[in-house]
């Protein structure tokens, strides 16, 4: 990073760091879910903006890991036994969904994801027995010491700075160049050894692996968990902070989640009109700055 | 293809000629395993190699370059030469911890000095022009010091300078490499003056096979490919 991106970074997380004292709680919440969606968002730039594979379905993977936090803390387990639970659970399932992505791309992916999300959707609104159905599953707990808003907040971010160090190895080492390979060109990159079948899959798991530590977190903040948020539309507006963002980009999902999860709610002013505006900045964005938000700096300098 | 049979001897540059349409592409697609052959076989340091996967020939030291431009255009030129190099060394998990540049750094530092891209060594590949991309695509191909490169037309769309740069790359490196080649080209001048042996193919067979001058003499190959 140059001098001045680290200045910008560093100013930022200082700000956000500062941010709760000026806040109320239902500021302090929208704070934490922008964390809880960043780390959901790292995971899926990291499959879908790193590694090329299209992902539709990536609300399902926050879904098993909240439900899985839900189901196990409810049961008397720790946060710190159910954290890994969740990331291990969406890691296998992760890999599970990759199989497709070895067969199909594009489109035609985008729909096998979809399909999945569709088909857990239904997996956590019917099976009532397990997931509480519409009911959901409500009094669930926060970590001991972190259970005020406050304190959670600096909890859960101080994860997602983790989980952001995390992702930022996981791209530098060279694993992240085959992920590039595969996302650029995956038939030159198999000619030159790189196992395309084991990146593949690696994308999609560690990618899930994210949404699922995103699910835990975002279980305890709301400690009520149903099955809306988890819905496709859900897994289009992560798809939509990414591209927003800017997908391939580190920081693409902070800024994507921050106007995603933010902006609705300072164009509330606008009572009913809030959502045509959102929705025609998003299609303006798409039409002028289709490689996100922070490819700007890159225009202005080509301009 | 019907009845193609040749051997490759260790340092050895083979070119392959033929007018399109005769087999030269299909014949790289068998050896590399992207078509399986109705029978016969190809065998590599005296394995079995038939319909192996483009991944399990790169372990074995098999590499090649395509007729149209591959290479990874959001990555730096640099970064393209570490990632063609770089799955060979270690294991899958062992790379997650290796440093960034997978040991290669230096490696990679001397490819981009012999092929000269250092001016261009930290730009995006796919912003550069065709020759340039032309270079890396080629540099890639030799980053893991492959035992045998396949080279499908390395002249096509290149300019009369380039061309030459490109035979004098193609020379050193089968010196300090030592591995052998087979190239497949147009380009008459480039392929006589680099390949002491050539094979010339029309409708999936082979018509003659021999020195450049031979091949050059023998009719059923001016009748067939070179016309005039």
């Amino acid at each position: 990073m140059r001098k001045v991106e680290v200045t910008i970074v560093g100013a930022a997380l200082i700000a956000i760091a500062l941010a709760p004292l000026g806040l109320k709680n239902y500021g302090i919440y929208l704070l934490t879910l922008w964390c809880v969606y960043v780390m959901a968002g790292m995971g899926l730039n990291l499959t879908v903006g790193y590694a090329g594979q299209m992902s539709i379905g990536h609300a399902a993977f926050v879904g098993i890991g909240a439900y899985t936090a839900a189901i196990l803390m409810k049961l008397g387990w720790s946060f710190w036994l159910v954290l890994p639970a969740a990331a291990l659970l969406c890691f296998a399932v992760g890999l599970v969904l990759g199989f497709p992505a070895l067969r199909v791309q594009h489109h035609y992916l985008a729909f096998a994801t979809l399909g999945f999300n569709v088909l857990m959707f239904l997996f956590f609104r019917n099976e009532e027995w397990l997931t509480g159905g519409t009911f959901g599953i409500s009094g669930i707990p926060r970590p001991p010491l972190f259970d005020r808003s406050g304190a959670y907040f600096y909890f859960t971010y101080g994860s997602t700075l983790v989980l952001a160090l995390a992702l930022a190895w996981i791209i530098r080492s060279p694993w992240g160049r085959a992920f590039a390979a595969l996302r650029d060109n995956p038939i030159r990159a198999e000619s030159l050894g790189v196992n395309i079948m084991a990146y593949t899959l690696l994308a999609f798991a560690i990618g899930a692996a994210f949404a699922g530590i995103a699910g835990a977190y975002f279980a305890s903040l709301v400690e009520f968990i149903e099955p809306a948020p988890f819905s496709l539309t859900s897994s289009l507006m992560m798809l939509l902070m990414v591209i927003v963002g800017g997908s391939g980009r580190f920081f693409g999902p902070m800024l994507g989640a921050a106007i995603v999860v933010l902006l609705p709610e300072w164009l509330r002013v606008m009572k009913d009109w809030y959502l045509v505006m959102f929705g025609l900045a998003v299609v303006a964005l798409m039409i002028w700055l289709p490689g996100g938000l922070l490819s700007i700096p890159e225009r202005l300098r080509r301009a | 293809m019907d009845g193609v049979s040749f051997a490759v001897a260790p340092g050895e540059i083979v070119g392959v000629i033929g007018p399109n349409g005769s087999g030269k592409t299909t014949l790289f697609n068998a050896i590399l395993g992207q078509i399986r052959p109705t029978s016969g076989h190809m065998e590599f340091c005296g394995e079995d190699i038939t319909g192996m996967s483009p991944l399990e020939l790169a372990r074995r030291g098999v590499g090649r370059t395509f007729q149209t431009l591959q290479v990874f255009g959001k990555l730096s030129v640099r970064d393209n030469l570490i990632v063609a190099a770089q799955e060979f060394k270690g294991t899958l998990p062992s790379r997650l911890f290796a440093p960034p540049d997978a040991g290669l750094g230096k490696h990679a530092d001397e490819m981009i000095e012999l092929f000269r891209l250092q001016p261009v060594a930290h730009l995006p590949a796919g912003s550069l022009s065709y020759g340039q991309q032309k270079l890396i695509d080629i540099a890639m191909a030799f980053m893991p010091k492959p035992r045998l490169v396949l080279l499908d037309e390395p002249c096509a769309g290149v300019n009369p300078a380039l061309v030459e740069q490109l035979r004098e790359l193609l020379m050193t490196l089968n010196k300090t490499q030592g591995g052998s080649f087979v190239v497949i080209e147009h380009n008459m001048d480039f392929i006589m003056r680099l390949c002491p042996r050539v094979i010339c193919m029309v409708e999936g067979r082979v018509l003659a096979e021999g020195r450049p001058d031979e091949v050059q003499l023998n009719r059923a190959v001016l009748e067939a490919y070179l016309g005039n």
